[in-house]
């Protein structure tokens, strides 16, 4: 059976996944969630395939009205969390009634919170993904009244024992910080530098408040190129480091165009990337210099305990009667059909 | 089999590698890595998610969980090997022909392209009208046809304030590159005309109707004809 929400306030929210990754063949940005490990993990504690269709919640508070008994998992920044005017805990899953309302609100240490809702979310896709493109003018819009569908419902799951947490599932929360570190591997450009690439290790960078999902401007002492020679277009990948002005650093994230004609002088990690999706206007970033292996190793870490969580949410799921694997596999699509 | 097409390999982060063709020819690195994108599609690996091939280079994109940037760069060595073996396939190039209103509020920076030349405005667009350009690749924002740029004396510096908002059509240089802006987006680049075609649509698939390879040639109409034009799309005439 399939159910219904509808937004009450959509602040600054959009219905994402975790991109287009087709998109850059075609000179469309990659774009989807951030924060990318929050999405997957949100996915997860909510029973479904980790690219599904969720809600991604910048800054601003979000409340959305449940028409339909719901199961949900919200992770990302924290903030207070609230369904039906209880206080609920992020990165478990959470049980909606019918009727319910689930509010966000007072995101005050990272920038962006993900929802997934049990059975996923309906939305268009173009190229295979949901994700809003900006520039081509693609995705759901939401607003006060939006009557956005889940492919599922959910009986209320009872807690038992009252004042225990309805899950247990032992994943390490990110931590967010106001003057996070960020692993950075040396560009494909770093030469055209010179000296002056040290700098991009020994100072202190502010977020400004210019930054989007595009890029992130950072304030500090900047790194300068050595030759003015131009430079012909190349493709970037996310989480390049750019110099293109003598006020700022860019460091592009998932929305970047996927040419320009800068040269890279580093490229932020995939895990770090999740990071900086979290750093706020006026928050202090350091960056700190590593390798594709140790970067890789990091990423392979963080994906392996996705994987327990999988695992995890499953067993109890299983046991629980909800969405086990077998029931939401149903709802693909068979193949040829 | 011709000898192989030199390219070096760059790390670019933990989820993608630059590889650049650096023969001394040109047009052998640009066929070399629009072959090496199309290859690299083709064998559809586990764990790449695609390549954005460009002039002289191709950026591969790959989830770092499922492979590796050691991996990929084994791949992509012995795919250029492969494809210096059996040839770069030769497809046939459609023709698209632009249509431009240039200057005056459409084409903003065209009197000061004309100063930074040392060129009449009218030399400036006869240079820009005078030949077919390649459709070297598609770029940002959305599908650009980023293209070798017309034999201005001199490359065209990119503006010191770039442009919050240029409009969807915009016909721009920059360097010695020449593009259109299929959807409305910031912008670095002189902007010496418009045209009224849609380029982009996302109802369709693909969005833009143009491939790298390709050929485009702009004509200049009168202002007075840009709304006839309105609602057009963009189509290959040959």
């Amino acid at each position: 059976m399939s159910g219904t929400l509808t937004i009450q306030q959509a602040g600054h929210s959009v219905v994402t996944d975790l991109g287009r990754f087709k998109g850059p063949r075609y000179g469309l940005p990659v774009n989807g969630a951030l924060d990318q490990f929050s999405a997957r993990a949100a996915n997860i504690l909510a029973g479904n395939p980790d690219n599904d269709p969720l809600l991604e919640v910048t800054a601003l508070d979000f409340r959305m009205r449940a028409d339909s008994d719901l199961l949900i998992a919200v992770t990302g920044a924290p903030l207070t969390l609230t369904v039906g005017g209880r206080e609920c805990p992020q990165w478990e899953p959470v049980s909606v009634l019918a009727g319910e309302t689930v509010a966000l609100h007072g995101m005050n240490t990272g920038l962006r919170v993900y929802v997934a809702v049990h059975g996923a979310l309906d939305a268009p896709t173009l190229l295979g993904s949901c994700a809003p493109d900006t520039v081509v003018g693609f995705g759901l819009k939401l607003a006060e009244g939006t009557v956005l569908g889940a492919r599922k419902t959910v009986p209320p799951i009872r807690q038992p024992y009252f004042d225990l947490p309805l899950f247990r599932l032992g994943l390490t929360r990110p931590g967010t910080s106001a003057s996070p570190v960020i692993d950075v591997t040396d560009g494909p450009d770093i030469a055209e530098f010179g000296d002056t690439a040290d700098l991009l290790f020994n100072t202190s960078y502010t977020v400004s408040g210019r930054s989007n999902h595009i890029g992130l401007r950072l304030g500090g002492a900047l790194p300068e190129r050595q030759s003015a020679a131009e430079v012909l277009s190349r493709g970037v990948p996310v989480g390049a480091i750019e110099v293109p002005s003598r006020d700022e650093l860019l460091v592009l994230h998932r929305g970047r165009g996927v040419t320009a004609g800068y040269p890279v002088l580093g490229v932020v990690t995939s895990r770090s990337l999740d990071v900086l999706a979290q750093a706020r206007p006026g928050h202090t970033i350091r960056f700190r210099k590593t390798t594709v292996a140790e970067a890789t190793a990091r990423h392979r870490a963080a994906m392996r305990e996705l994987e327990a969580l999988r695992t995890s949410v499953n067993t109890v799921f299983g046991l629980l009667g909800v969405g086990a694997p077998a029931s939401w596999r149903e709802l693909m699509p068979a193949s040829g059909t | 089999m011709t000898a192989a097409t030199p390219i070096e390999v760059h790390e670019s982060g933990d989820a993608a590698l630059r590889v650049v063709a650096t023969s001394p020819d040109r047009e052998r690195n640009w066929a070399a890595v629009h072959a090496l994108a199309t290859w690299l599609e083709t064998a559809d690996v586990d764990g790449v998610h695609g390549a954005v091939p460009t002039y002289d280079s191709v950026l591969v994109e790959f989830d770092p969980y499922v492979t590796s940037a050691r991996q990929i760069r084994a791949f992509v060595l012995l795919g250029m090997r492969q494809l210096d073996y059996v040839g770069t396939p030769a497809r046939t190039p459609r023709q698209f022909d632009v249509p431009v209103v240039y200057g005056g509020e459409y084409g903003p920076d065209l009197q000061k392209v004309a100063d930074h030349e040392g060129l009449s405005v009218a030399a400036i667009i006869a240079l820009h009208t005078a030949k077919s350009y390649v459709i070297r690749c598609l770029g940002a924002p959305a599908g650009s046809p980023m293209m070798d740029g017309p034999d201005f004396p001199l490359p065209v510096p990119r503006l010191k304030d770039p442009r919050l908002s240029v409009p969807a059509g915009a016909v721009s240089v920059a360097g010695r590159q020449a593009v259109i802006a299929p959807a409305s987006a910031p912008g670095g680049w002189c902007v010496i005309g418009q045209t009224p075609l849609t380029v982009l649509n996302p109802d369709k698939q693909p969005l833009v109707p143009y491939m790298p390879g390709d050929l485009l040639r702009f004509h200049e109409i009168p202002a007075a004809e840009f709304q006839h034009f309105a609602g057009l799309e963009l189509e290959a005439s040959a």
